[in-house]
């Protein structure tokens, strides 16, 4: 009975970080399902906007969630910049201009963030002391049931988007088939501008549910953005349920693997899951058979 | 390269030797890496495991089993060069995002592997040699020797990639980079060619990577195989000039002394500061200098009515 | 393309010539120094070398050594790659002859590596990995405890202190150890399975993990399950904070924890995870002593030291900064007056005449080097064997030092600590 709860515990927990994982890697599958490209800065998107919930918590003494109202948008303008300077200038030249140019942007937006904000961790207190609520012989802590939530709600809204309104057709006509799409009388380049804005914004709503959860430093990032890639890998590049699973898969993984193999090998696991995925089915669990390796991404 | 020699020969201070040494080994691995990056078009962000797999190899023979590094450093690019094969037959038929994220997890595998096979690899606590000179280790006492060694490590990879492109096996990875469905059409076997372009592009890192384990005595995964040492390997040849022989040599003698001066003006000053600057140049110019710095020259060379190559 | 060749010549001989500075002489005691100002240590560098500065000011208002002040030349060293570098430069650029530094363990490998080839005088005040004295080198001195230390400071504590508080022998007692698998993590975690060994404890758990870990739930899931009495830990700040979190939210607790240095020393802690941490133990260099352990002069020299370090920093001073102001001082007013030059040979002997008793730097520490004269291990040569190393206590009323018992300020409280429904 105990290796019950152990493991019903151990999936639990991997379950509720792994649609954190997920709300944080959506943004990223969206811009990689529309424009094609990578963002390497993506980890530290996620960290300027960390610093931003955790500055508004701090200065204005309201918690994280209502801290969206201001970070969300921010983000959404901030996307809406580096993709104007950035990505647009990028998008008709080789691959690896987008890939290097968002690496020297990465590089940039930790260093300066390490020059304003000093190395330091920096936190928001608790909800609920940090205590937990149990659900059956389960412990979860508040903060990352409501994760769970916002993940959730999040994935239902912005499918309900794609489905239904004209933006969303557009969108998803993009991802299809950007030049028939142009085609067919679809701004593209607008398309993409919206896409980067919102991925961006996403990244602000995850780093709003993150912030009562992970300390923010300059190089948080970097813990992240390799689990960001690989969720969207998995899941299937612009399949924003792939991201869910993905998210969801990577986060039992890890907690799984953790207790029964060896904490030391931390992400060496879903790294081979990863390759594994790229071997045997390279467009993901939700991704279209044949987008990975027919070249409709040069 | 003459200009290079000389540099050497002319015997400039010794810290200044060490900014050349250092300049000469990463022309050396862009180089290595431009074959697969630049020519073949496999941009490949874990190229540190082919490095690291170099530098362990030798050290690990030197150290346990007494084994010269001149030796030993075959052995570790052969490894690379297997690893290297295993690795693109995998991801062979993935482009793209895919294929540079594949490289990239490939990497972390052979890290994450690297600091735990303690017995082997000395993990965390890292792998040192010895530091007394012999020349039969590989080990000199004398940095005007290590330049030597770093300058013909350079002249080598240089030699092989001019040789590669102007052989016809060059043109078939042209072709292929350029537009692979045509190439194979025309009966080159693109799984082969790539193949071999790695193979050649991760035995020359690996002895690279040799050649710095010598040099610098010691070696931890988290400084030897990191993705922060893959992007390097990518980033010189890039903004030098992807798929030319002297782009990626002339992104070594620019970044590197480059990265040098920032940081000992500002390093010691505002923390973060060299950084910060270093990341605004590389976007910079990877947005308004796409053909990196030798594309740039080149045009505006023949511009001025230059008629020379 | 010759041309193109002239030009990049061209180019690069520019920017390579503007590295070439020539090197003053001048009549000051120039010191190189490297700590890790910025990159994931920066905090360590950063508090080192302010104790560091504050040594030098105070020397200097006394006049200097000999009549000549004191001046650093500062490097910063965020990895092992850069460490060699930055010290080559200062000594083959800047010409220095005498170096500090250096942070951590790794950067202290790196950079006494460099400056043993160039037969360069290296004093190291913080890094702790044992492989540091054991290479043979002949200029490395370092000052600090080596890690094996910090291990048996744990087990010692555990053995003669936790023992009776538990009022448990030390047979009964479930000891789990934890270790981030990083190099500091991996030395310490080895030194205290093999002391552990030697006096016949028995660990009931032993693992190492991934210092990057975004989720600590299948670790302490597995903690959980063992159920020990006591944890030793260590970790670094982030997964210290991430663990104690998880500790909590899944109802996990212990009578007593023993951090490592790293993490759990970082001052941060309470601003992180709040009063979580009172309570929590600390193997680390000691950083405030009992006044009484220290000789009469050095009580003045580390009431100065305290007080200037509040009016920089507003913290007191962490143990890694106090081992640093220590050793500095020492290298100040013991080394470098009896040298009539800065040639590393005269300097080593120096060293090596050294006869400090416990107590006379401001830290609890004395100095007297091994010279491959070290019963248990021969190979040693460089270890300060009277650096002092101990336990401190995350209290309300400060990071107070509870063991050993001639360096405690104040008892050990909260034993066995409350479950986490009563905190």
């Amino acid at each position: 009975m105990v290796a019950m709860t152990t493991i019903g515990q151990l999936v639990f927990s991997g379950l509720l970080i792994g649609s954190i994982y997920a709300l944080m890697s959506m943004g990223l599958t969206l811009i990689f399902g529309v424009l094609r490209v990578v963002n390497f800065a993506h980890g530290e998107f996620l960290m300027f906007a960390m610093y931003g919930a955790w500055a508004f918590v701090t200065y204005t003494g309201f918690n994280a969630y209502v801290a969206c109202l201001a970070v969300v948008p921010a983000m959404l303008l901030y996307g809406a910049l580096i993709h104007w300077i950035i990505i647009r200038p990028g998008l008709n030249k080789p691959h690896l201009v987008v890939v290097f140019a968002t690496m020297g942007l990465s590089i940039l937006m930790q260093n300066l963030a390490l020059l304003v904000f000093s190395a330091d961790l920096f936190d928001v207190p608790p909800l609920n002391a940090g205590r937990s609520i149990t659900i059956g012989p389960f412990y979860a802590k508040l903060e990352l049931l409501i994760g769970f939530g916002v993940t959730l709600l999040a994935t239902a809204v912005i499918h309900v988007v794609l489905k239904s309104t004209y933006l969303g057709k557009a969108i998803r006509a993009t991802v299809q088939d950007g030049e028939a799409a142009q085609l067919m009388g679809i701004p593209v380049p607008r398309i993409f501008l919206i896409t980067f804005s919102a991925g961006s914004a996403l990244v602000g709503l995850s780093a709003c549910v993150m912030i009562p959860l992970f300390s923010v430093f300059p190089s948080v990032g970097l813990n992240f953005v390799l689990i960001a890639f690989v969720v969207v890998v998995l899941g299937g590049m612009g399949s924003l349920e792939g991201a869910l699973l993905g998210g969801i898969c990577i986060g039992v993984v890890q907690s799984l693997s953790g207790y029964y193999v060896a904490p030391a090998y931390g992400q060496m696991f879903f790294f081979i899951l990863f390759l594994l995925v790229m071997v045997f089915r390279p467009a993901g669990l939700m991704g279209r058979r044949g987008e990975a390796t027919l070249g409709m991404l040069d | 390269m003459t200009a290079c020699i000389a540099l050497v020969v002319i015997g400039p201070s010794q810290h200044m030797l060490d900014v050349i040494l250092l300049s000469f080994m990463w022309a050396g691995l862009a180089l290595a890496w431009n074959i697969a990056g630049g020519y073949a078009g496999l941009i490949s962000l874990g190229h540190a495991a082919f490095f690291g797999i170099g530098a362990y190899t030798s050290s690990i023979l030197t150290v346990k089993a007494g084994v010269t590094p001149w030796i030993g450093m075959w052995v570790g690019a052969v490894a690379a060069a297997v690893i290297g094969a295993i690795l693109t037959l995998i991801c062979a038929r993935l482009r793209g995002p895919f294929f540079i994220l594949s490289t990239l997890a490939a990497a972390e595998v052979v890290r994450i592997g690297a600091l735990n096979w303690t017995s082997v690899t000395g993990g965390a606590e890292g792998l040192m040699i010895l530091p007394t000179p012999s020349a039969m280790n590989m080990v000199f006492g004398s940095k005007t020797t290590y330049a030597m060694l770093m300058l013909i490590y350079m002249v080598v990879t240089y030699v092989v990639t001019k040789a590669i492109e102007g052989s016809r096996y060059g043109y078939y990875l042209f072709a292929i980079r350029d537009d692979e469905e045509a190439a194979s059409a025309a009966g080159v076997n693109p799984l082969l060619a790539r193949t071999g372009a790695m193979c050649t592009s991760a035995f020359l890192t690996a002895i690279g990577g040799s050649l710095f384990a010598q040099y610098f005595l010691f070696l931890d995964p988290t400084n030897v195989i990191s993705p922060e040492l893959s992007f390097q390997f990518a980033l010189i040849p890039a903004l030098g000039g992807l798929g030319t022989a002297i782009g990626p040599v002339l992104g070594a003698f620019v970044i590197t002394p480059l990265s040098e001066l920032l940081r000992s003006y500002f390093g010691g000053g505002a923390a973060g500061l060299h950084l910060a600057i270093y990341g605004a140049v590389l976007i910079i110019v990877m947005l308004y200098f796409p053909s990196g710095i030798s594309g740039a020259l080149m045009r505006h060379l023949t511009w001025k009515g230059d008629s020379a190559r | 393309m010759m041309r193109l060749s002239a030009f990049a010549s061209v180019i690069a001989t520019v920017l390579i010539g503007h590295l070439q500075a020539p090197a003053q002489g001048q009549e000051t005691i120039r010191i190189g120094v490297l700590e890790p100002m910025t990159g994931p240590a920066n905090k360590n560098g950063i508090e080192n070398y302010t104790a560091m500065e504050i040594a030098r000011d105070m020397i200097n208002e006394r006049g200097g050594i000999n009549g000549k002040k004191v001046e650093y030349l500062l490097a910063d060293v965020p990895n092992p790659t850069a460490a060699i570098s930055e010290t080559e430069r200062l000594i083959t650029k800047d010409g220095v002859k005498i170096t500090m530094g250096s942070g951590i363990s790794p950067l202290a490998i790196a950079v006494s590596q460099t400056t043993e080839r160039h037969g360069v005088f290296h004093w190291e005040t913080a890094g702790a990995a044992d492989i540091i004295t054991k290479r043979g080198f002949k200029y490395t001195f370092q000052v600090g405890p080596a890690g094996y230390r910090y291990a048996q400071a744990a087990i010692d504590f555990t053995m003669d202190d936790l023992t009776k508080r538990l009022n448990k022998p030390i047979e009964n007692l479930r000891i789990a150890l934890l270790w981030e698998n990083r190099a500091f993590g991996k030395s310490v975690g080895d030194g205290i399975r093999d002391y552990a060994k030697e006096k016949n404890i028995k660990l009931i758990y032993d693992e190492g993990y991934d210092q990057f870990a975004t989720d600590m739930t299948p670790i302490v899931q597995k903690l959980k399950d063992v159920k020990p009495d006591v944890l030793i830990a260590i970790s670094f700040p982030n997964d210290a904070i991430l663990f104690q979190r998880k500790a909590k939210e899944l109802d996990f607790y212990v009578s007593a924890l023993i951090g490592v240095s790293a993490g759990y020393s970082n001052p941060d802690l309470r601003g992180s995870i709040g009063d979580m941490v009172d309570g929590i133990f600390v193997s680390d260099f000691a950083a405030k002593v009992n006044p009484k352990a220290l000789m009469p002069e050095t009580v003045k020299i580390a009431e100065e030291f305290f007080k200037r370090y509040d009016a920089k920093l507003h913290r007191p001073p962490a143990g890694h900064a106090s081992s640093s102001f220590s050793a500095t001082w020492a290298l100040f007013t013991e080394v470098l007056p009896k040298a009539k030059s800065l040639d590393a040979p005269e300097l080593r002997e120096i060293a090596l005449k050294l006869d400090l008793p416990n107590g006379a730097l401001v830290n609890g520490s004395g100095i007297k080097f091994t010279n491959n004269d070290w019963a248990p291990d021969p190979k040693d040569a460089g270890q300060n064997l009277r650096a002092s190393i101990g336990v401190w206590q995350w209290q309300k009323s400060g990071n107070n030092q509870v063991f050993p018992k001639n360096l405690a300020t104040h008892e050990p409280i909260m034993v066995p600590l409350p479950e986490w429904s009563k905190r």
